[in-house]
C-alpha cells in the first residue's frame, strides 16, 4: 500500500461523498435533524396527549346502573356526570357514555368498571372511577374496624419493599446497552450504505470506473481508500446519532408539573432521568469504539463486496436492503431474556458486538468474551475485505453487462 | 512501444456460450505514430484496448508497452499509458480541475508539477472557462475535454484512445484532433480507435481493421488502397468487412 495513493483515493472519495445529497441526508440530516424533532415531537405529544384526554375525561358522561346509594354519592362527590342507563356496557360500545359503572347484587356486590380502552379519555375515565371507589371500599373498611374498636394497623401487619442492588447505573447500561448495541449495528447499515452503493455499483453506472482502473493505483489501494471513507461514513452516522439522541433527550422541552402534566409520568422523561446514569465515561466509551471498529470495517467491505455485483445504483439498493435485516436479526436476539453470553455465542457477529456493549455498560463483560469477540470481528473484518478486494480484481464483475 | 502479439480474449456467456471477441490480434505502434484500430461495433476494438490497459486479462497472446508485460506488469504498464475510455464517464460532483488533480495524484505528480501540467492541458484544449465547474454541469463536449485532459495530464509516452471525438461537434472534435497531433509530435505512440472514416485517414498514419475479433488488414492508407483497389477509407473499410456495393 502506497500512502500517497490511499491519501488521494480517500480524499477524493470523501469529497465524492460531502457533496452527495443522499449521503448527506443519511449520515448528517437524520441524525441531527430528524431524530430530534421526532424525540422533541414526542416529549411534546405525549404529554399534550395525557392532558387532553384527561380534561376530556373529566367532561364525559359516565353510564350507571347502582343500586347502593354511598356508591352513587361518592361518584357525584368526585364531580362524575352520572346517566342512568339499563344497558351501560352498550352504552359505552355505542359511545353515549365515556365510561360506565354497573353492580352486581351478591355477597359482597360486584362492581364492573366499563371503558373503550381503544380510546384514551374513555381509559382516563376509567382510570379515575377505579381510584375513587378503591378509596370509597377503603373508607368503608376503615369505618367498620373502628366501629369493631379494631386498630387500622391490622390491615397492614408488615410492610414489603423490593430492594434493587443493581443501582442505577447498572440499570440504565441494562436498559441502554441492549438498544444501543441494536441502534449501532442498525446504523452501521445505513450509514454506509449510500456511500458505499455510490463508490461501487454508482461509479459503475456513471462509467467512472475504468479510468479509475486504468491508473497506476494497485486494486488493493483502490478498495482500501474507498472502505475507509465507507468507514468514516459508519462512524460519522453513529457518533452523530448518538451524540444527537443523547442531547436531545437531556434537553428535550418537557412541561412540567405545574402545566398540568404529571412530567415524571412522561416516557421522555423517564428515559431522560434513566439517560442521566448511562455509565458512558472515557473508558467505557474507548471500549465499545474498540468493539465498534472492527464490526465498521466487516459492514464496509462485506456491504462493498455485495453491491459491486451490481450494475446500477437502484439494483444495488435491491441487494443490500435485505442485508439489513440480516443484520439486525443477530442485533435483536441480544434482547431475548434470559440470554447469556458465553464464548462461543462470542463468533456470532453483529450479536457479540451489541452483547458486548450491553456487557461493557452494565461493568458485566468479561475479559474472555471481549478477547474472543474482537478476535472474531477481526477475522471477519479481514475476510471481508480480501473478498472486496478478489472482487474487484474480477472482470466478470467489475465489467458485468 | 506498443507490440501486440497473438492477443485473444473469449468471455464465457450462459446464455451465447463461450464467444472469441479478439480473436489471434498482432500489430505494434511505434512512437511520433497514431494507429487506427478501426471496426464495426462488437469488432473486437473496445476489448482490445481495455486488455493494452491491463482492466481485462488476455485469455492468450500478449502484449507490451514501452517494454512492459500488460500479463506479469500490469502496474508498470498503467503508469506508461493515458486512457480514454469510449464512455467518457466524469465524476459529476468533482470539477475538471478536482479530477485532474485527483489523477495527478495517482501518477504521481507532486502538487507544484501537477498545477503546471493542469494549466498546460486546461490552455491547449481550451478549457479555462469551465475549469471549476462542476461535472454534471458540463456539456457533452467539456466533459470530453475533460478526459482527455485526464489521459494526457501525466504526459505518459502512450496514449490509448477510445473514439475520443464520437458525438462532439466539429469544432470540439477538431480541437482533440489538434491534441492528439500535438502529441503525435512531441513523440507519443498512439493507438486510436474511432468509427469516423475521416478522422482516421486524417489523423492515422497506419490503419488496422478489425472485424470479429480478427484482424483483416493493416497497413498505410496506399497499403489499403492497393490491398482492396479502393481509394477512400469509407469504401476500403467496407471492402474488408466484405460489405462492398
Amino acid at each position: 500500500m502506497r500512502f500517497t495513493i490511499l491519501k488521494a483515493i480517500f480524499k477524493k472519495e470523501l469529497l465524492d461523498v460531502l457533496r452527495d445529497r443522499r449521503a448527506l441526508i443519511s449520515m448528517v440530516v437524520v441524525p441531527l435533524v430528524v431524530f430530534p424533532l421526532l424525540i422533541g415531537g414526542i416529549a411534546r405529544l405525549i404529554p399534550a396527549m395525557q392532558t387532553r384526554a384527561e380534561e376530556e375525561a373529566s367532561g364525559l358522561n359516565v353510564s350507571v346502573r347502582i343500586s347502593t346509594p354511598a356508591i352513587r354519592e361518592g361518584l357525584e362527590k368526585a364531580g362524575l356526570r352520572l346517566v342512568d342507563s339499563e344497558n351501560v356496557k352498550a352504552a359505552v360500545q355505542s359511545k353515549s357514555a365515556g365510561a360506565g359503572v354497573e353492580e352486581f347484587a351478591g355477597s359482597p356486590p360486584r362492581i364492573s368498571v366499563y371503558v373503550d380502552a381503544s380510546n384514551e379519555s374513555s381509559s382516563a375515565a376509567g382510570t379515575r372511577i377505579r381510584e375513587i371507589l378503591t378509596e370509597l371500599r377503603d373508607r368503608e373498611i376503615r369505618d367498620h374496624l373502628r366501629g369493631a374498636g379494631i386498630n387500622e394497623d391490622v390491615l397492614t401487619p408488615f410492610v414489603i419493599a423490593r430492594v434493587n442492588v443493581a443501582g442505577e447505573r447498572k440499570m440504565a447500561g441494562a436498559l441502554y446497552g441492549s438498544l444501543l448495541g441494536y441502534l449501532l449495528v442498525l446504523l452501521m447499515c445505513t450509514g454506509g450504505m449510500y456511500t458505499v452503493l455510490d463508490m461501487t455499483a454508482g461509479e459503475k453506472e456513471r462509467k467512472t470506473l475504468e479510468a479509475l482502473l486504468a491508473s497506476p493505483a494497485r486494486r488493493s489501494e483502490i478498495v482500501m481508500g474507498k472502505i475507509l471513507v465507507a468507514i468514516t461514513s459508519i462512524l460519522a452516522t453513529a457518533v452523530l446519532t448518538l451524540g444527537s439522541m443523547a442531547y436531545t433527550l437531556k434537553n428535550a422541552p418537557i412541561p412540567g408539573p405545574g402545566a398540568g402534566v404529571n412530567a415524571a409520568d412522561a416516557p421522555v422523561e423517564n428515559l431522560r432521568q434513566r439517560l442521566g446514569t448511562i455509565p458512558l465515561d472515557a473508558s467505557n466509551v474507548g471500549l465499545i469504539a474498540l468493539i465498534f471498529i472492527p464490526l465498521a470495517i466487516f459492514a464496509a467491505s462485506l456491504m462493498f463486496a455485495i453491491s459491486l455485483k451490481a450494475r446500477s445504483f437502484k439494483e444495488g439498493q435491491t441487494y443490500l436492503t435485505p442485508l439489513v435485516f440480516v443484520v439486525i436479526f443477530p442485533a435483536l436476539l441480544g434482547g431475548l431474556p434470559g440470554l447469556k453470553i458465553t464464548p462461543a455465542l462470542c463468533l456470532i457477529p453483529f450479536f457479540n458486538a451489541s452483547q458486548m456493549i450491553h456487557g461493557i455498560l452494565t461493568g458485566e463483560a468479561s475479559s474472555a468474551n471481549f478477547l474472543v469477540t474482537m478476535a472474531a470481528n477481526l477475522a471477519y473484518s479481514a475476510i471481508a475485505f480480501q473478498l472486496a478486494t478478489r472482487m474487484f480484481n474480477d472482470e466478470k464483475v467489475l465489467f458485468r453487462s | 512501444m506498443i507490440q501486440v502479439s497473438g492477443l485473444s480474449k473469449s468471455f464465457t456467456d450462459p446464455k451465447r456460450g463461450t464467444h472469441l471477441a479478439v480473436d489471434n490480434v498482432t500489430f505494434d505502434v511505434c512512437a511520433g505514430e497514431v494507429f487506427g484500430l478501426l471496426g464495426p461495433n462488437g469488432a473486437g476494438k473496445t476489448t482490445t484496448l481495455r486488455m493494452l490497459a491491463t482492466l481485462l486479462k488476455p485469455s492468450s497472446g500478449t502484449a507490451t508497452l514501452s517494454g512492459f508485460d500488460i500479463v506479469r506488469q500490469p502496474e508498470q504498464v498503467r503508469a506508461q499509458i493515458g486512457f480514454l475510455s469510449g464512455d467518457m464517464g466524469l465524476y459529476g460532483r468533482l470539477t475538471p480541475r478536482e479530477t485532474l488533480e485527483f489523477f495527478g495524484s495517482l501518477n504521481g505528480l507532486d502538487a507544484v508539477r501537477a498545477r503546471r501540467r493542469i494549466d498546460q492541458v486546461f490552455l491547449m484544449l481550451d478549457m479555462n472557462s469551465f475549469a471549476d465547474v462542476r461535472g454534471d454541469k458540463l456539456s457533452t463536449g467539456m466533459k470530453q475535454k475533460t478526459a482527455i485532459a485526464r489521459a494526457l495530464l501525466h504526459d505518459p509516452p502512450v496514449l490509448i484512445l477510445d473514439e475520443p471525438t464520437s458525438g462532439l461537434d466539429v469544432p470540439t472534435a477538431r480541437n482533440i484532433e489538434a491534441a492528439v497531433l500535438n502529441a503525435k509530435q512531441s513523440g507519443k505512440c498512439i493507438l486510436y480507435s474511432t468509427h469516423i472514416m475521416e478522422e482516421a485517414e486524417y489523423l492515422c498514419d497506419r490503419i488496422g481493421v478489425i472485424d470479429g475479433g480478427k484482424l483483416k488488414a493493416i497497413g498505410t492508407m496506399e497499403d489499403l488502397r492497393r490491398e482492396t483497389g479502393k481509394q477512400r477509407l469509407r469504401e476500403i473499410f467496407l471492402d474488408l468487412l466484405g460489405l462492398a456495393a
